[in-house]
């Protein structure tokens, strides 16, 4: 089934071509990963994605349902999941208040019943309490759960972002470069964590990334932007070679380094 | 050992206290500390929009004076019973402040803050000019509140009645803020992208925000109304506004603790410079701007420091889910280790 399809995207700021007739697939329980260069529309197509920016020309589908135009909320409500480049997790919240929000979709309780704290509302936020802890647990970061989000370092910060995202059950997640300002051992555990999203979970990711090597090690195919334009999808070793790609992105001294490693 | 005091406690002690006041105090100090009640409604109200929901609209004052009138005109034009025209006037603020507001849902910051004052401006020329209905600048009189079979006066009668509705509305904020609907606010208030992302419908829980607001300021405005036996349209104006936002900022944004300590701290610093007319708004402007410049979070964050003392950081009470805590095989993975170590700002 596809997860995705993305049909002759366009967007266009004022005078600006962000993105122009991009059009890729992605199965479901693919990692699909999204390069290019700084300013080659990689946000804006996730963006255009989660209907945080109006697509110009062109059609999105999630799992079979149309997505252009369509409100951001309604959008996460079909199943897609975000996660952001400079972390949004909520400072006025606990790291485990941040993740129970991820919730929001899963839970019904009315105001009226919130604010008279009825039987219904007390088992429905117990339950969301544990889901919380264990997508905590998941990413490894249930120690942090009673400290505000904003005490943790940006590549903490992301990971529970993950989880925030994780505990709503989306079919697909969006990731914006998770492995930024993380070490390289924290790259490796990061590459495991998002197997295992997919393997345990069956969850399909798309993101952007700059580490290299994250995209070669998890990612099935990639999808290379340049100036708002698709130059190239396939495998990672397969695109990683392609010379048009080299010369946009990854520059002339990338194949030598890899002999080298 | 733990000294367990927080805030469920003070709010408690004050309560009892305000219980047996009567006993103890003259007239004019029971009639501040109604007023004082009301306030703590009024300010609950404006920080579950300002300081929860984040929006920074200043029709509150004009909601008040919606409650207010709405009651006394129910009363007076249309020989309703009090019990009746109260929630009256009540529910009129509540659908009056959410309809007026729903162009301004999609307006944020200072537009936000532009359009609702102008808001409240238009309220105001309406409770001055529509004499056939408000009685114009002049104001109207309202009946003394009669709770008959009840063996209690008007004056006391007003004091248990303001002080039940005041517990109970704290107590229903509390429970508000510390639930999906209130990690809804925040949510919005700390980043609408993320927020919606995780599919909270902004203009939806704004909308909620306002309406809870309006409600809040409509009750105390069906409150104030037998309490002051006069009304008119000068205590609804922007002064009023102005003392409703820095009773939250002094108390704490975003604390419903907060809420409460600020306008009782601010009621009692408005009485004791009634002698001193002329300073009045001098020493309000100047510790209105000493708390914006020097404890933007308000009174609850000196609070927080005392040993022992309770509360939770979004008013949100977390000793409930320690112990929901599981020993996951998970905690083991890399992840957790990488975690142990809470640096700041890693690698940027």
């Amino acid at each position: 089934m596809k997860m995705l399809s993305v049909r002759d995207l366009s967007v266009v700021f004022g005078g600006v071509r962000a993105l122009s007739e991009v059009s890729f697939e992605v199965a479901e329980g693919e990692i699909i990963g999204v390069i290019g260069p700084n300013g080659a529309g990689k946000t804006t197509l996730l963006n255009t994605i989660s209907g945080l920016s109006r697509a110009s020309q062109g059609e999105i589908h999630l799992a079979g349902s149309r997505i252009t135009g369509r409100r951001p909320t309604e959008i996460a409500a079909l199943g897609l999941g975000r996660t952001f480049q400079l972390s949004q997790l909520f400072p006025g919240m606990t790291v485990l208040e941040n993740v129970m929000t991820g919730l929001h979709l899963r839970t019904r309780a009315s105001a009226l019943a919130a604010a008279f704290r009825t039987r219904g509302m007390r088992a429905e936020e117990e339950e969301a309490a544990a889901k919380a802890w264990q997508a905590l647990a998941y990413v490894g970061m249930e120690r942090f759960a009673h400290r505000p989000g904003t005490e943790l370092s940006f590549g903490q910060q992301r990971i529970v972002e993950i989880a925030r995202t994780l505990i709503g059950e989306p079919k697909l997640v969006l990731l914006d470069e998770p492995a930024v300002g993380l070490s390289l051992t924290r790259v490796a555990e990061l590459d495991g964590l998002l197997r295992r999203i997919r393997d345990e979970r069956g969850v399909t990711l798309v993101m952007i990334e700059h580490v290299v090597r994250l995209v070669m090690d998890v990612c099935d195919r990639v999808v290379v932007l340049n100036y708002g334009m698709k130059i190239a999808e396939g495998a990672p070793e397969e695109v990683t070679s392609d010379a048009q790609v080299i010369a946009a992105y990854l520059g002339s001294g990338f194949d030598a380094a890899r002999r080298s490693s | 050992m733990r000294l367990a005091f927080g805030s469920r406690q003070f709010l408690a002690l004050l309560f009892l206290g305000l219980a047996l006041l009567p006993w103890v105090a003259n007239p004019y100090i029971l009639y501040v500390s109604n007023l004082a009640m009301l306030y703590i409604i009024l300010a609950l109200g404006l920080n579950m929009l300002v300081g929860y929901a984040g929006q920074f609209a200043l029709a509150n004052a004009a909601m008040f004076g919606i409650g207010a009138y709405g009651t006394g005109l129910l009363e007076v034009r249309l020989g309703l019973p009090y019990l009746l025209a109260a929630p009256g006037g009540a529910v009129l603020a509540m659908l009056i402040g959410t309809a007026i507001t729903f162009p301004a849902l999609r307006l944020s910051g200072i537009y936000l803050a532009l359009s609702t004052l102008a808001f409240a401006m238009f309220s105001q020329w309406v409770l001055l000019h529509w004499y056939s209905v408000t009685y114009g600048g002049g104001g109207f009189r309202v009946p003394h509140l009669d709770l008959s079979p009840l063996p209690i006066g008007p004056d006391l009668g007003i004091y248990y009645l303001s002080w039940a509705v005041t517990i109970v509305l704290v107590v229903l904020a509390w429970a508000l803020v510390r639930s999906r609907i209130g990690r809804a606010f925040v949510a919005i208030r700390d980043g609408e992208v993320a927020a919606q992302s995780l599919g909270i419908d902004l203009l939806r829980y704004k909308a909620l925000a306002f309406a809870l607001s309006g409600f809040y300021a409509g009750v105390a405005g069906a409150l104030y109304t037998p309490l002051l036996g006069y009304i008119s349209p000068e205590g609804f104006d922007l002064f009023q506004m102005i003392i409703q936002k820095s009773m939250i900022v002094v108390g704490g944004m975003g604390s419903i603790l907060g809420s409460v300590i600020g306008a009782t701290v601010m009621v009692a610093v408005l009485e004791l410079l009634r002698q001193f007319k002329s300073t009045q708004e001098i020493v309000f402007g100047s510790i209105l701007i000493a708390f914006v410049l020097f404890r933007p979070r308000g009174i609850v964050t000196l609070l927080r420091r005392l040993p022992g003392w309770e509360e939770p950081l979004s008013s949100f009470d977390r000793r409930r889910y320690v112990v929901t805590a599981p020993s996951s095989p998970a905690a083991a993975t890399g992840l957790a280790r990488a975690a142990a170590e809470p640096t700041r700002g890693e690698g940027r």
